[in-house]
């Protein structure tokens, strides 16, 4: 007893000290978001006059507008993600469609650098006359996910019960319409867990942002704050309140729908 | 999946043709339509059974893998056949393909020293922070696992890092590890006053340790969320049995918890493997591969080659090189992970 009372203290005491790990980073930056140039170079880690001109400067820059812009992107392309890779993912776990070797080329995308995509979708959108527009990067952003997606999706289709696929397919049922009325309402737990997942890559995504939103008005977040880092003058606050901005949103939607998150990144990652 | 039982699918046809066969030829033409595939009317009910099913589920199986194959074209087999030609001719970012070299521009890149440095960095770089956060990723999972304090609201504070955009991760750590008033140098000169400055991310030897602990920081969580759900996962009977015969402490984690979650802290070291090989966003922001060549990993390489010098033919074949060694690297990893999960 005397035994497992002290190793739960050492257990208690490195779970306190991982969340003052993660947590003093980004309180930091909540400090700093309320101190003036002058105070962080002085050394002040924790202001004691709040210096709110950081807030009003962001909320007056494009920041606002490319999280919105990223918002948008992250959505719809994570949206259309979903469409395009249930039937794929359904299709190859169930019925093995392309065979050993789609199902084991599906995730190779995601092994290289995505750098290498660049130049091919660069091309793909210059087609399409989309370069420079949110439409053109949601729909990349819809491309570049559908091998993760179909990969995360893969664990939850496996979960379900054949039998009731079979059931429905003895009442008649087409492919198209189990897929419809019978897989995709039992996988909507999956659907959102997936989604959510493939949202966030998607709003955090950076490379292909930069070189697919050029002018200030479409850019997403990401692509605002690293330009801001290479100013010549930089302003540590004006950077850390347009960093809290942007971490704003995907905290949010974590915190709500954590459950569906770590759903996802468990019976999807790990099989 | 079509061919099903044969017992079941007489009963079927016998049911059919006991049954209203008018209503159900109706059914049938009504649900192909949203599908495409109308079936011809005066088929007898046998045959359009076999037929009806096998061939146009083919076709729709076909149609709803396509989204998928036309990924892959445009994300992996497009962009292989556009770096294999690249590789092998003198190519700028708007002439490709101006003049077959063969493999001189293989020869020129593994006789750089620049490029042979950036390609062993990277390689040591994805170890020692897949490593790192293998590591503190099990140990957190752990004590995670025994702690009492273990609900929601912990579990969510310990996943945030992951879900922050790599960016301003990159910023946070800027800011840490700044020379003027940063959070480490605050602390540092604070406690030992006349240290003199820490400007970690302006050292050639610390600044890879600044960006990994950065990248560390970041991805950690995702071990500790994968070894965590593993625990749970365990089976509670076996643990208590060993615990029955005498197994304790060390020698309970060592022989039963260790081998039931090894595949998944394999897994986990794969995945996070392959994360590090691709750090970019995090160099960008903290380094831009500097201060000399000391950040300069493969990916930001790759990409300063084709879009700030224009010369797609060495970055696709530094693209080439790299793909070799993630390759060659982590194949050995994936098929340990292979034996562990299905062993």
């Amino acid at each position: 007893m005397a035994e497992r009372a002290k190793r739960s203290w050492i257990a208690e005491g490195w779970v306190l000290l991982s969340i003052a790990v993660v947590l003093v980073p980004l309180l930091y930056l909540v400090s700093i978001s309320f101190m003036t140039q002058a105070q962080i170079s002085a050394g002040i880690l924790v202001p004691t006059e709040l210096a709110w001109g950081n807030w009003a400067k962001a909320w007056n820059s494009p920041v606002p507008q490319g999280v919105v812009n990223s918002l948008l992107a992250a959505a719809s392309g994570a949206v259309l993600t979903l469409v395009f890779a249930l039937p794929g993912a359904w299709a190859i776990a169930r019925f093995r469609t392309g065979g050993r070797a789609l199902n084991g080329l599906i995730l190779s995308p995601w092994l290289l650098p995505p750098v290498v995509a660049i130049i091919p979708l660069l091309t793909l959108l210059r087609m399409l006359g989309l370069t420079n527009t949110l439409v053109g990067l949601t729909i990349v952003y819809a491309l570049v996910n559908i091998p993760v997606a179909i990969w995360l999706l893969d664990g939850f289709i496996r979960r379900i019960p054949v039998d009731i696929e079979e059931a429905g397919r003895l009442d008649g049922a087409r492919d198209f319409q189990l897929l419809v009325r019978v897989v995709a309402p039992m996988l909507a737990p999956a659907l959102i867990a997936v989604g959510v997942i493939v949202a966030i890559l998607n709003y955090n995504e950076f490379l292909f942002a930069t070189f697919l939103t050029q002018s200030e008005d479409v850019q997403t977040v990401p692509v605002l704050l690293a330009g801001m880092l290479s100013e010549r003058i930089q302003d540590f606050g004006r950077i850390a309140v347009s960093s809290l901005v942007a971490v704003f949103p995907v905290f949010t939607i974590a915190v709500l729908l954590q459950r569906y998150l770590v759903d996802g990144l468990t019976t999807g990652a790990v099989k | 999946m079509a061919t099903a039982d044969p017992a079941v699918r007489t009963d079927k046809v016998l049911e059919e043709v006991t049954g209203g066969p008018q209503h159900d030829a109706g059914k049938e033409s009504r649900d192909s339509g949203p599908a495409g595939t109308a079936p011809a009317s005066g088929r007898t009910t046998s045959g359009r059974k076999s037929r009806g099913r096998t061939v146009p589920g083919r076709v729709q199986r076909a149609l709803f893998v396509s989204p998928s194959v036309l990924t892959l074209l445009v994300l992996a087999a497009y962009p292989l056949v556009f770096i294999a030609s690249a590789a092998f001719t003198e190519s700028s970012l708007g002439k490709p393909f101006q003049e077959f070299v063969g493999t001189a521009n293989v020869e020129t890149a593994l006789a750089s020293a620049g490029i042979r440095g950036s390609l062993l960095l990277g390689t040591g770089y994805a170890f020692a922070v897949a490593l790192a956060s293998t590591l503190l990723g099990v140990i957190t999972a752990v004590a995670l696992h025994r702690s009492l304090h273990s609900g929601p609201v912990v579990r969510t504070a310990l996943l945030l890092p992951m879900i922050v955009p790599p960016v301003v991760v990159g910023i946070l750590f800027s800011f840490v590890f700044s020379p003027s008033g940063g959070l480490l140098d605050t602390l540092i000169s604070r406690f030992t006053p006349a240290s003199g400055t820490y400007a970690i991310l302006s050292d050639t030897t610390w600044a890879i340790v600044g960006v990994g602990i950065a990248d560390v920081w970041e991805w950690t969580p995702l071990v500790v969320l994968l070894v965590f759900t593993a625990l749970l996962g365990q089976d509670p009977e076996i643990t208590e049995a060993a615990r029955l015969d005498g197994a304790r402490g060390v020698r309970l984690f060592g022989h039963i918890t260790l081998p039931a979650v090894a595949g998944t802290i394999a897994a986990a070291f794969l995945i996070r493997l392959i994360l590090a090989f691709k750090v970019f966003d995090l160099v960008y922001v903290m380094t831009s591969g500097g201060p000399g060549s000391s950040t300069l990993v493969p990916a930001y390489l790759i990409w300063r080659t084709a879009l700030q010098s224009f010369d797609v033919g060495m970055a696709a074949t530094i693209t080439l090189l790299l793909a070799v060694i993630v390759t060659v690297v982590t194949l050995p990893v994936f098929l340990i992970v292979r034996r562990l999960r299905h062993g």
